[in-house]
C-alpha cells in the first residue's frame, strides 16, 4: 500500500517535472535560444598573447551585455575555438561555426594573416565579418562587402596622422630630412612607406631607408647608417622589440634627431620605459587606435569593467578592439531589431557607429574612415597629442636630448 | 672601410656566442652520432631560466650561468636517459633527429604557456654601456658575452684534452668499439657528454638573453643557424664549429651593412651550400662513415 | 599480371571508388573540409615516404617544396591570370614538374653528403625558401602575403573540387609508390637503404635512383601546396613554409609505417580527424603544441616502425600459430 503511494507520488512528480521541462523548452524556442557567435582565436602559437587579449575583450562584452539581458532578449553565447595561429585552422574553424554549429554571427580572429582567409569563408556563406584585428591590406584587397574592421583607420594608414601633424607645423619647425628604418612585417614597413611618400611629396628629403628582417636583433649597424645621413627625423615602421632596440642603439650611439616616430613600441606604456630607460622616452612619437584615457563612447565604462574583471594591469588595445566588435552588433540590433547577417551588412554600410574605438564609419570594403591617434611621451607619460580634438596635451617639439 | 671593420668586430663578438652553442651540438654528434635538434630550444629555455633568476631574484645573468648550467646538465642527462638512449637499431641516428625535434616542440609549447609569446630580454644595469675604441663602437655586454664564451670553450677543450673523462670521450669519438675494449664505459660517456652539451647550450642561453630579445619560437631561427654552423665546420669537429661560427658572424654582419640586413642570414646559407659542393664533409670534418 | 598485383589493383580500385564517392554522398561542408585537410596530409606523407621512407634519407625540407608549389601557383595567378575556376588545377602538373626540376641541382649537392648532413642541408633549404618568400617582395609581396582570386565554385559543394584534387594527388602518390616498389627503382632504393656502399659496389646507379625518387616526391608535395594555396586563397611565408606541416606529415608516416605503401595515408586518416577533434575539445587549454610533441614522442619511442609493419607482424604471427597447431612437422619446419 505505502509502496503504491510512493510510486504514485513519484509518477506525479515525474510528470510535473516533464511538464515543466516541456514548458521551459517551449518558451526557449520562441526566444530562438542563445545568440551564438563563433570566434576563432589563437590561444596557442605565435599570436597567442594577442589572441588571448582579444578573448578577454570579447568575453567582457558578452558578460556586460548578458548582465543587461543579452541582445534582443537572447543571451550571447561565444563559441571560441583555438586556431593554433594557423590560417588553415582559422578557415576550418569558421567553416565549422557556420556549417556545423550554425552560429548566428561570427567575429574575427587576431591578425590580418588569419583574418584574410577567414573573411573569405564568411563571405562565401553570406556572414558579416566584424573583425577587430585584421586591418592589413590583404584583408581589404579582397574587396569583400561583408568585412567591417573595428578600428579607426586601416593599419596601412595608421601613421598618416604623423605626416599630417608634421605638415601642420610652421615651416621652420618641420623636418627637412628623414630616415626610414623599418621592420619587414605587414604591420610595419608598409606604414612607414606611406608616411615617406606623403613627406617626400611635401619636400622632406629621404636620407636613408632600409628594411630589416624580424630576426634582426642588432640595430647597431642600421642606426649607424641612419645617423650617417644626419636626418632631422627618424621614422620607423616597427613592432615592439625592434623599436626598443632602435631607441637603445640611438642612445648608445648618442644620436638624437629632432623627431623620432616609431609606429609601434613606444605606444606600449608599460614596456617602453622599462626597455629603453625611463629617462630616454621623452619626445618620442607613436600612434595607436585606443588608449585607456580616450574619451570615446563607452570607454570609461569599458575600462572600469575590464579592471573589475581582470585586475588592475595594463589593457591590451586588442581587448578594446574586440569589445568594440561586440558594441557594433549591439547597436545594429538596437537599431534594426535583427541580427540577420544580410541586414547587419546592409546596416553597417550606412551611418556611423559609436564604440570604445571611437565613432566608426566604413566604406564599401570595410575600411574604417577615421584616423588613429598620435601619441607622444611628455615628462615620462604618454599623451594623445593630435588630432587636436582628441588631444590631452600639446605636442612638444623638437625632441629633447637623450636623458632630458 | 670603417663600416666593414665595425661589422667584423660585431661579427666576431657574436660568432663567439654561437660557437659556444654549436660546441655542445657537435660534441654530442661526435660521440653518439646524434643531432640534437632541441639544442636551440634548450638555449631558449636557459635564456628564460636566467631571465627569471634575474627578474625575480636579481641574479646577474652572467653569474646565473653557475646555476643554470648545472641545472641544465641534469636535464640533459635525463633527456639522454629517457629519450635518446632508448633509440636502437640502424636508424637510431635518424630517429634521434625527430625525437629531439619533438622535444624542441614540447619545450616551445611549455615555455609559451609559462612565459607567453611576448619577446623578453634580460637587461642588467650595464646593458647599454659601450666603449669607443679607435672610433669603433664596442658594446660592453658583447665583449662580456664573447669573453664568457671563449673562457667556457677553453675550459671545454681542456676538459677534453687533459682529463681522464676527456680521453674516454676522444677515444669514443675515434673508435667506439676499440674504446669499449679498452674499458671505456660507452653508456656513461654518452650520457655525461649529452649533459655537457646541454650545459653548453645553457651557458650560451644565459648570454643570449642579454644580447638578444627572445620568445619561445626563437629556437627555429637558432637551430637553423647552429646546424649550418656544425655542418660547415664538419660534424663532430669542435674547432670546425668555432671557425664556422666566427665566419657566420662576420659574413652576416658584413652583408647586413654592405647589402641589406634581409639578406644576411641568406648569404650564410649560400656560403654553406657552395662550400658543401666543394667539400661535402665540411671544413674539418672527416668523411662520414656508413653507419 | 601476378596474383599479388591483381589484389593490389583491386584494393586500389576500391579505395579510389570509395574516396571519389565520398563528397558526392556527404554534403556537409565542414566534413568535406576535414576530408580536404586529411587528404592533404595523406598526400604529403605519401610523398615524403616516397623518397625518405624508401631510401632511408630523412629529408627535413619538404615544407619548402609545399611552399614553393603554393607560391608558384599564387604568383602565376597574380602575373598571368589563369582564371578562378578549374583552370588552376590544370596548371598544377606544370607547377609540380617545374618545382621538382628546379630542386634537382640542390638535391644533387645535398645527396653528395651522407645521411645526417643531408637531413640538415634539407632543413636549411626550408629556411632559405622561407627567407626568399620574405625577401623577393616584388613577386611574393613578402610578409604581407599573397592573395589568390576567390575560387568561383558553387557554395553548395564548394569544397568538393579541392577534395577531388587532393584525392587525385594522393592516388598519384600511392600509384608512384606502388610502381616504384614493383620496379627496379624500388629494389635500388631498398638496396641503398640497407647498405649504400655495397649498392654502389654492385654497380647500382645510386645517385640516379635517389634523384628520381626525390623528383617524384617533390613534384607531389609542390602540387599539394598549390591546391592548398588555392583553397585558402591567402598565403604568407610562415604559413606556406611551415615546419609544423612537414613535421605533421612525417609523424603520420612514422605512425602508419614508413617504407610501406599504405602506412603514411593510414597515419593521416587516423591523425588528422583526431587532431581536429582534440582541438575542438581541448582547444582552450593552450597545450596544443605540447600535446602534439607528446604524441610524436610516443609514436617514435613506442611504435617506431609504425602501425602497418607491426600489424603485418602480428598477422604473420597469428597465421604461424594457426599453422603450427595443425601438426608437429610444420612446427619443426618453422623452427628450422
Amino acid at each position: 500500500m505505502t509502496r503504491n503511494v510512493v510510486r504514485l507520488a513519484a509518477l506525479a512528480g515525474g510528470g510535473a517535472l516533464l511538464a515543466a521541462a516541456l514548458t521551459v523548452s517551449g518558451s526557449a524556442a520562441t526566444k530562438a535560444g542563445p545568440l551564438k557567435i563563433g570566434i576563432s582565436l589563437s590561444l596557442s602559437g605565435d599570436f597567442s598573447d594577442s589572441g588571448k587579449a582579444a578573448q578577454r575583450g570579447y568575453k567582457l562584452w558578452a558578460n556586460v551585455v548578458n548582465a543587461k539581458g543579452g541582445v534582443l532578449g537572447r543571451k550571447v553565447q561565444l563559441i571560441v575555438q583555438d586556431d593554433t595561429s594557423s590560417p588553415t585552422q582559422a578557415a576550418t574553424n569558421y567553416q565549422n561555426f557556420i556549417t556545423k554549429d550554425k552560429v548566428d554571427l561570427v567575429f574575427g580572429p587576431f591578425s590580418t594573416l588569419l583574418s584574410a582567409p577567414s573573411a573569405a569563408v564568411a563571405n562565401r556563406y553570406g556572414y558579416a565579418f566584424i573583425e577587430p584585428a585584421g586591418g592589413g591590406p590583404a584583408v581589404f584587397k579582397e574587396k569583400l562587402h561583408n568585412v567591417f574592421f573595428t578600428q579607426p583607420a586601416p593599419v596601412l594608414q595608421s601613421a598618416d596622422v604623423f605626416a599630417k601633424f608634421l605638415l601642420s607645423l610652421p615651416k621652420s619647425q618641420r623636418p627637412k630630412t628623414a630616415a626610414y628604418p623599418s621592420l619587414d612585417d605587414p604591420f610595419a614597413s608598409p606604414i612607414a612607406d606611406r608616411v615617406r611618400s606623403l613627406l617626400e611629396k611635401a619636400g622632406v628629403k629621404t636620407t636613408y631607408k632600409t628594411i630589416y628582417p624580424s630576426e634582426t636583433t642588432d640595430m647597431g649597424p642600421i642606426i649607424q647608417k641612419v645617423a650617417a645621413g644626419h636626418p632631422d627625423a627618424v621614422i620607423g615602421g616597427t613592432q615592439n622589440n625592434d623599436a626598443f632596440a632602435q631607441v637603445k642603439a640611438m642612445v648608445q650611439q648618442k644620436f638624437s634627431p629632432k623627431f623620432v616616430f616609431l609606429t609601434n613600441g613606444p605606444n606600449d606604456p608599460a614596456e617602453f620605459p622599462s626597455k629603453v630607460g625611463a629617462k630616454n622616452v621623452n619626445g618620442i612619437f607613436a600612434t595607436g587606435d585606443w588608449f585607456p584615457e580616450a574619451k570615446s563612447p563607452g570607454n570609461a565604462a569599458f575600462v572600469a569593467a575590464y579592471h573589475k574583471a581582470y585586475g588592475a594591469g595594463a589593457i591590451d588595445p586588442t581587448s578594446a578592439e574586440a569589445y568594440a566588435a561586440g558594441q557594433v552588433v549591439q547597436d545594429v540590433a538596437a537599431k534594426t531589431h535583427s541580427v540577420d547577417n544580410k541586414k547587419v551588412i546592409a546596416t553597417l554600410h550606412t551611418g556611423s557607429w559609436p564604440t570604445v574605438e571611437g565613432v566608426l564609419r566604413w566604406n564599401s570594403i570595410g575600411e574604417p574612415q577615421g584616423s588613429d591617434l598620435l601619441v607622444e611621451w611628455i615628462n615620462g607619460k604618454l599623451y594623445p597629442v593630435y588630432p587636436s580634438n582628441v588631444a590631452l596635451h600639446k605636442p612638444v617639439v623638437p625632441k629633447p636630448a637623450w636623458g632630458g | 672601410m670603417h663600416q666593414i671593420v665595425q661589422a667584423i668586430i660585431l661579427g666576431v663578438l657574436i660568432g663567439g656566442v654561437y660557437a659556444l652553442m654549436a660546441s655542445g651540438l657537435t660534441l654530442v654528434f661526435g660521440i653518439m652520432k646524434v643531432i640534437n635538434v632541441a639544442q636551440g630550444a634548450l638555449v631558449i629555455l636557459a635564456a628564460y631560466l636566467s631571465y627569471w633568476l634575474f627578474s625575480h631574484l636579481g641574479i646577474d645573468p652572467f653569474l646565473s650561468i653557475l646555476v643554470v648550467a648545472p641545472a641544465m646538465f641534469v636535464l640533459g642527462v635525463a633527456v639522454q636517459l629517457v629519450f635518446v638512449r632508448s633509440l636502437r637499431g640502424p636508424d637510431a641516428s635518424e630517429l634521434s633527429l625527430l625525437v629531439t625535434w619533438a622535444l624542441a616542440l614540447g619545450i616551445e609549447g611549455v615555455l609559451s604557456v609559462f612565459f607567453k609569446t611576448t619577446f623578453r630580454s634580460t637587461l642588467p644595469s650595464y646593458a647599454d654601456r659601450s666603449w669607443d675604441v679607435l672610433g669603433y663602437n664596442v658594446g660592453f655586454v658583447r665583449v662580456l658575452a664573447f669573453g664568457t664564451s671563449a673562457v667556457l670553450l677553453i675550459l671545454l677543450s681542456l676538459l677534453l684534452t687533459r682529463t681522464r673523462f676527456g680521453r674516454a670521450v676522444r677515444a669514443t669519438v675515434q673508435n667506439p668499439t676499440a674504446a669499449t675494449l679498452l674499458g671505456v664505459d660507452a653508456n656513461r660517456v654518452q650520457t655525461l657528454s649529452f649533459g655537457l652539451g646541454v650545459s653548453m647550450a645553457a651557458a650560451a642561453g644565459a648570454v643570449y638573453g642579454v644580447i638578444y630579445p627572445f620568445n619561445p619560437g626563437s629556437h627555429y631561427d637558432l637551430i637553423s643557424r647552429l646546424l649550418s654552423i656544425v655542418v660547415l665546420g664538419g660534424l663532430g669537429s669542435l674547432g670546425g664549429a668555432v671557425v664556422a661560427a666566427l665566419a657566420m658572424g662576420v659574413i652576416e654582419a658584413i652583408v647586413a651593412v654592405e647589402i641589406s640586413p634581409i639578406w644576411a642570414s641568406f648569404s650564410f646559407f649560400v656560403v654553406l651550400i657552395t662550400f658543401l659542393l666543394v667539400r661535402p664533409q665540411g671544413i674539418f670534418g672527416l668523411r662520414e662513415r656508413t653507419l | 599480371m601476378s596474383r599479388s598485383a591483381a589484389v593490389g589493383v583491386l584494393r586500389g580500385g576500391a579505395f579510389a571508388a570509395a574516396g571519389i564517392a565520398f563528397p558526392f554522398v556527404v554534403h556537409a561542408a565542414w566534413i568535406v573540409n576535414i576530408g580536404v585537410l586529411t587528404l592533404m596530409y595523406a598526400a604529403l606523407a605519401t610523398a615524403w615516404n616516397l623518397f625518405s621512407g624508401y631510401s632511408g634519407y630523412i629529408s627535413l625540407g619538404q615544407a619548402a617544396f609545399f611552399g614553393l608549389g603554393a607560391y608558384t601557383l599564387g604568383i602565376t595567378f597574380a602575373h598571368v591570370g589563369i582564371g578562378s575556376g578549374y583552370n588552376p588545377f590544370y596548371a598544377l602538373p606544370l607547377v609540380g614538374a617545374g618545382v621538382a626540376l628546379a630542386s634537382l641541382p640542390v638535391a644533387w649537392i645535398a645527396l653528395r653528403t651522407r645521411h645526417m648532413t643531408f637531413a640538415i642541408v634539407t632543413l636549411t633549404l626550408l629556411f632559405v625558401t622561407q627567407q626568399l618568400a620574405f625577401n623577393l617582395h616584388s613577386i611574393t609581396h613578402g610578409s604581407s602575403g599573397l592573395m589568390l582570386p576567390t575560387p568561383s565554385f558553387d557554395i553548395a559543394d564548394y569544397d568538393r573540387p579541392f577534395y577531388l584534387a587532393m584525392f587525385a594527388l594522393l592516388l598519384l602518390g600511392l600509384g608512384a609508390c606502388w610502381l616504384v616498389l614493383r620496379s627496379k627503382l624500388g629494389l635500388m632504393l631498398l638496396a641503398i637503404r640497407e647498405d649504400e656502399e655495397k649498392a654502389r659496389g654492385l654497380g647500382i646507379r645510386v645517385t640516379t635512383a635517389k634523384l628520381i625518387a626525390w623528383w617524384l616526391s617533390v613534384a607531389v608535395s609542390a602540387m599539394v601546396g598549390g591546391v592548398w594555396a588555392y583553397y585558402l586563397t591567402f598565403i604568407y611565408p610562415e604559413s606556406a613554409v611551415d615546419p609544423l606541416v612537414m613535421i605533421g606529415a612525417v609523424l603520420m608516416t612514422f605512425l602508419g609505417g614508413r617504407g610501406t605503401l599504405w602506412g603514411p595515408a593510414i597515419g593521416a586518416f587516423l591523425l588528422v580527424p583526431v587532431q581536429q577533434y582534440m582541438l575542438t575539445r581541448l582547444g582552450a587549454s593552450q597545450l596544443y603544441l605540447v600535446g602534439y610533441a607528446a604524441v610524436f614522442m610516443v609514436v617514435l619511442l613506442v611504435l617506431p616502425r609504425g602501425i602497418v609493419p607491426s600489424l603485418r607482424d602480428w598477422i604473420d604471427r597469428v597465421r604461424e600459430r594457426q599453422r603450427t597447431r595443425r601438426g608437429p612437422i610444420v612446427r619443426e619446419e618453422a623452427h628450422a
